[in-house]
């Protein structure tokens, strides 16, 4: 109980949301929209499942949304060259790699901070993805669309995807040696490299990880629509680091389980629907959010220092 | 990180900045034949004074070894009271700025509460106010309402010049004074380096370490309220969107100026060389008939040129010598 009390206090919270909004607006349960949430909210689940291995591993890279666009728009344009699907979320998905291993090689081969290095990679790829494109929308075949399934079949697809990914990162964290080296690096790099860890690798491999889950969440985004936008997964950072947070990550590293970020990134999306449906203005999501990311780091705070006292 | 001889260092920094900043100044000149102006200049100068003040009140926030993501949407928040206060509430500007002031030094302290009592990492925290401001100043708009049609006597701010200089380049001047004097000459204020070099050993040596950082955020806060001020002042308008990204900016004109983002190192007038060196860059760039991006572009690559020429001599040195120990001083991860 101890041990999963963040989780459950999240999982407490989604809840309560849940029913008071089956009470108060009963028009948010109805299948379609919430079928066509899950789907937008799919990839984010995916780069926030990402986001808690590198966070996990005392790291922060607030450059997927910067990654995830530039992953998106290069996988329209390959799918625009008639590329077959399998193929364009192969490339997506090493191209995202490959951009996180940038970020990895600065972080973990030159030593330097996570925050300012990948402020630094967000910016040079926004810009160059805007120099580039002039922010032109790329147009996609038809072809490419849900994989070439109808709507519904295609929006489980991707659902199903993201959730494999959740349980299989959740169960790898916690149960392969290689989910256990991310805790302990995180927990503390020196004492993890006297136990025979290599706290540099592990922490370029979360890198890695996250830069290809980035770019599987971005393939994820191009078959939903039509069209590719260029200023896609503006704010995706702000969104999954939130996710994390609220889930119970702790930002200091090494404690924390994919299952909270899975309730956290749950609660997070369903301000928007739930305000709509609540009538309140729309205007109100951001502060809501940013209040619920107070939220939760200071009821870490509070409970925290009990424990001490 | 440690400085090897400290101020050998802190030095070289600066010296090879200002050459930086000057060889910039010499290049642009050459490509852009109204760069050199005395209009450009001005110019160049009034758009950088809210990114400026910005990064002028990171500089103490960093150098105790914090972070502050929330200015710019405090920015954003602040321009929005005053145009609320200003028009709505019919008080006259000078009244309506107090009191901008004041909710910015507040909002400050929202930061700075939740940091020093609750001991919660200011990353995290900021990031949160980030949010919330931005999204207050979005909610009290409806994501529309601008503020418009300031009286000519409150433009005179942000638009006119006094004394030869543009008139918000004198307040600039004032509070970089200030802070550099806080910084550089009070105890005070040289106590910030001291708890960002190892807080443990500040408390030891007296210091009351969480009423110091209480007080960085404040500051934070308030010179915010003062550039959105600025801000309304220069457009004549005040927008929610107002200062989006200006965290950044100023961020990086930090740590390009010398101050190490794990705090303990750095200068005031480093950051000033950055903000220099950073605005004359974009203005640069737009004069040479680039687009506008190439400048945001190289903007992170110069972020990163000069966190990796922080840091590569001394994992050269760890390399070279003889017995191959990995170094030791591994980088405390951010908070």
């Amino acid at each position: 109980m101890n041990r999963y009390f963040r989780e459950l206090s999240v999982a407490a919270a989604l809840v309560l949301v849940l029913a008071s909004l089956a009470v108060l607006a009963p028009g948010f349960y109805q299948a379609q929209p919430l079928l066509s949430l899950a789907t937008r909210e799919a990839p984010a689940l995916v780069v926030a499942c990402g986001m808690a291995v590198v966070i996990i591993c005392r790291q922060i890279d607030i450059s997927v949304g910067s990654q995830f666009a530039v992953v998106t728009v290069c996988a329209g344009l390959l799918a625009a060259e008639r590329w077959p699907a399998p193929l364009v979320a192969l490339a997506a998905v090493g191209l995202g790699a490959g951009l996180g291993a940038i970020n990895g090689a600065l972080v973990a081969g030159l030593r330097l901070p996570s925050i300012v290095v990948t402020l630094a990679t967000m910016v040079t790829w926004r810009e160059a993805l805007r120099w580039q494109r002039q922010g032109a929308f790329v147009n996609l075949p038809d072809s490419l669309q849900w994989l070439g399934l109808p709507q519904a079949a295609g929006q489980w697809v991707l659902i199903a995807l993201a959730l494999v990914v959740l349980v299989t990162l959740a169960l790898g964290l916690r149960q392969l040696a290689a989910g256990r080296f991310v805790y302990a690096v995180g927990s503390d790099a020196e004492a993890a490299r006297l136990a025979g860890i290599r706290p540099a690798r592990v922490t370029f491999s979360s890198f890695v990880l996250l830069g290809a889950l980035t770019g599987l969440a971005a393939m994820m985004n191009v078959v939903q629509s039509p069209q590719v936008d260029p200023k896609s997964g503006t704010g995706l950072e702000l969104k999954t680091i939130a996710a994390v947070v609220v889930g119970g990550v702790a930002i200091s590293g090494g404690r924390g389980s994919l299952w909270g970020v899975f309730a956290g990134l749950l609660l997070l999306a369903c301000i928007a629907p739930a305000l709509t449906h609540l009538r309140i203005e729309p205007y109100w999501e951001k502060a809501i959010q940013g209040a619920i990311i107070l939220l939760a780091v200071v009821a870490d705070g509070v409970r925290s220092r009990k424990g001490r006292s | 990180m440690s400085a090897p001889s400290g101020k050998a260092f802190v030095l070289r920094h600066e010296t090879v900045l200002l050459f930086v900043v000057v060889a910039e100044w010499c290049c642009f000149n050459a490509l852009g034949p109204r760069f050199g102006t005395l209009d450009n200049s001005f110019d160049i100068l009034r758009h950088t004074v809210e990114i400026g003040l910005l990064a002028l009140a990171m500089t103490p926030v960093i150098l105790t070894g914090g972070i502050d993501l929330s200015v710019g949407s405090l920015l954003g928040l602040c321009a929005i009271l005053f145009g609320k206060l200003w028009r709505d509430a019919g008080l006259p500007p000078e009244v309506a700025a107090g009191c901008t002031l004041i909710f910015g030094a507040l909002a400050g302290g929202l930061n700075a509460a939740l940091i020093t009592a609750l001991r919660l990492p200011p990353l995290i925290v900021t990031l949160g106010t980030y949010s919330l401001f931005r999204g207050l100043a979005e909610a009290i708009t409806r994501g529309a309402d601008t503020f418009t049609n300031f009286p000519p006597s409150f433009l005179f701010l942000g638009q006119e010049r006094w004394l030869g200089l543009p008139t918000q380049a004198w307040l600039f001047l004032v509070v970089a004074a200030g802070i550099w004097v806080l910084v550089h000459r009070m105890t005070y204020g040289r106590t910030y380096r001291a708890i960002g070099f190892a807080p443990e050993g500040a408390r030891f040596a007296g210091v009351p370490v969480q009423g110091r950082i209480a007080g960085v955020y404040v500051l934070a806060g308030l010179v915010a309220a003062l550039a959105a001020i600025i801000y309304t002042a220069r457009l004549g308008q005040a927008k929610a969107d107002a200062g989006t990204g200006y965290e950044l900016f100023a961020i990086t004109a930090v740590v390009l100026g010398g101050t190490s983002i794990f705090g303990g190192i750095g200068s005031v007038h480093g950051t000033l060389l950055g903000v220099a060196a950073i605005a004359i860059l974009n203005n640069g760039l737009v004069h040479a008939r680039q687009p506008r991006e190439v400048a945001g572009m190289l903007t992170g690559a110069l972020l990163l040129l000069a966190l990796s020429s922080s840091v590569l001599p001394k994992l050269f040195a760890a390399w070279r010598r003889p017995p191959p120990a990995p170094v030791r001083s591994t980088p405390s991860p951010p908070t």
